[in-house]
């Protein structure tokens, strides 16, 4: 059998003020290049789960292929998409039915909202790929495909669940970043969350031999990638995070993930990272001051965190590990002055690199259900502005024209030519400390 | 220090850093290129050359400081400056 495992995976900005201006700043531009460039490990994983009786290919398109062009054909396809390219998924996935291949839909938002996918696929797939693909290949081949499979919330990196990704299907291609994931979800649940979170049950982290065999596994596909742990949070535990970094203390590589600003409260944490190569760590702060932080998670961890941010990113960065900063904006406590606010705190913290985002009610989120009730969403379905720079609600404390506006400003402020170099030489001269 | 001097001690802080034998690495060849580099990286190899010839490139050239040739042209034209 020959299967098209299909990734829709480009990124684009839907607001025509905000696309122009982007193209036009340097660091803004370079990160979307960055996130659209890294290969699906979840249909990589797919295929590390499909028997190798069957071929396997595996493609990637940014944008739907225009309609006179023909498809490849394919016994079976699967295709997996992101919120904001969930239309050109779908009509992907109705071309293929309509030329008689049978279509098969996963992902986050298919999981978030079956009920809606299911309409444009022969079977979805919710929740991990693990426990559900196989069943679902095994009754494809006898002909009796059911409509829904059901993967594992849990114990997914537990054998006989856990594949080794297939990252040889990546042979050939100029990927200079690859992904490997070392845990799936995240006790925080902040309530914007979007990420894998919302298709597990639990916290689940994978055993760090697993992680050394995937990294040398992907090695071998090119030769000194950049690795990028695909996580929501790594370092929620310390001793399994120091078990990780001393594993990849000796590998020798450069690497990038996502935590929280608690990695800072941990010297010795702070010193392995360091040593195992790791170049930055996505930190979401979401907001400068502690009163736009209420509520944001159950237990208003990243409030009761917020005093400390600007000490613990000197930690952080005095060791000669970057820190990207992640910002929302428009969250419900946020009025028109946050824009300066943001502003001038990264000017404070000296953040080698800043991420600024708009809030967004992704389906499936206890924000997207917040709002819907309180009546602030953009009628249904926005999903193709779920870009992350496009507002689709109404804003608590400004209108979306001053969020909008708001934004482009601060976009021109934080992301020109003379704050990218600035950026660049802060970097520069915290690595001569190290060296 | 000449020219030549100068491009013999870039190669082999290149090398060290990088790892690789970059003893047929052409003078105008992209480093970030051969070597694979990221932006970070890139960084980090500039800081240390900065660092070992005691210079500071200016940040706006900092982006054309891709080849060892140009490197060696930046380092003899940041040494005539003073070191900030």
């Amino acid at each position: 059998m020959r299967i098209g495992l299909i990734a829709m995976s480009g990124v684009r900005v839907r607001n025509p003020e905000l696309a122009a201006l982007g193209v036009s700043l340097p660091q803004f531009v370079s990160r979307g290049r960055v996130i659209a460039s890294l290969p699906s490990l979840g249909l990589l994983t797919v295929a590390g789960l499909t028997p190798r009786e069957h071929e396997v290919l595996y493609l990637e398109f940014a944008e739907l292929p225009p309609a006179d062009q023909e498809l490849e054909r394919f016994d079976l396809v699967g295709i997996s998409s992101f919120t904001a390219q969930i239309d050109e998924a779908y009509a992907l996935a109705d071309r293929y039915r309509a030329i008689g291949v049978p279509v098969a839909l996963g992902g986050l938002h298919v999981s978030l909202l079956p009920e809606e996918a299911a309409r444009h696929a022969d079977a979805i797939v919710v929740n991990g790929a693990e426990g559900a693909w196989p069943r679902l290949l095994q009754d494809f081949q006898a002909g009796r495909m059911q409509p829904r499979y059901e993967g594992l919330r849990a114990r997914v990196f537990e054998e006989p669940n856990y594949v080794l990704p297939r990252f040889e299907l990546l042979r050939g291609r100029p990927y200079n970043r690859l992904t490997v994931q070392t845990s799936r979800g995240c006790p925080l649940d902040c309530e914007f969350c979007a990420a894998s979170l919302r298709i597990t049950s639990s916290f689940q982290q994978k055993p760090v031999d697993k992680v050394v065999a995937e990294i040398r596994a992907a090695r071998e596909v090119t030769s000194q990638p950049f690795f990028e742990l695909a996580d929501d949070n790594t370092f929620i535990s310390k001793k399994w995070g120091k078990e990780l970094l001393r594993a990849l203390r000796p590998l020798g590589i450069r690497w990038f993930t996502e935590t929280d600003i608690s990695v800072a409260d941990d010297e010795e944490l702070l010193e392995l990272l360091a040593e195992s190569g790791c170049a930055q760590v996505l930190i979401g702060l979401e907001s400068p001051d502690a009163g736009s932080l209420a509520s944001l998670d159950p237990h208003n961890w990243k409030q009761r965190r917020c005093d400390d941010y600007l000490r613990a990113i000197e930690r952080i960065q005095s060791r000669g590990v970057s820190v990207n900063g992640c910002f929302i904006l428009g969250l419900d406590n946020h009025g028109p002055d946050i824009f300066e606010k943001v502003r001038d705190f990264v000017a404070r913290a000296g953040l080698i690199e800043v991420q600024v985002t708009v809030q967004t009610p992704f389906p499936g989120t206890p924000l997207h259900a917040r709002l819907k009730r309180e009546g602030r969403l953009l009628p249904e379905p926005y999903w193709d502005r779920c870009t992350l720079f496009d507002v689709t609600y109404e804003p608590l404390h400004m209108s979306r024209a001053e969020l909008e506006a708001g934004m482009r400003w601060l976009f021109s402020e934080l992301y020109n030519e003379r704050e990218f170099l600035q950026r660049k030489r802060r970097y520069m001269e915290l690595v001569k400390q190290r060296i | 220090m000449k020219g030549e001097e100068v491009e013999r001690l870039v190669r082999a802080l290149l090398g060290e850093l990088s790892r690789s034998d970059v003893s047929a690495l052409g003078r105008d060849e992209d480093l970030v290129e051969h070597l694979g580099l990221d932006s970070l990286q890139g960084l980090s190899f500039l800081a240390a050359v900065e660092k070992r010839f005691q210079v500071r490139f200016p940040d706006e050239l900092l982006a054309a400081l891709r080849s060892v040739g140009a490197l060696v042209e930046g380092i003899q034209s940041a040494r005539k400056e003073p070191v900030a």
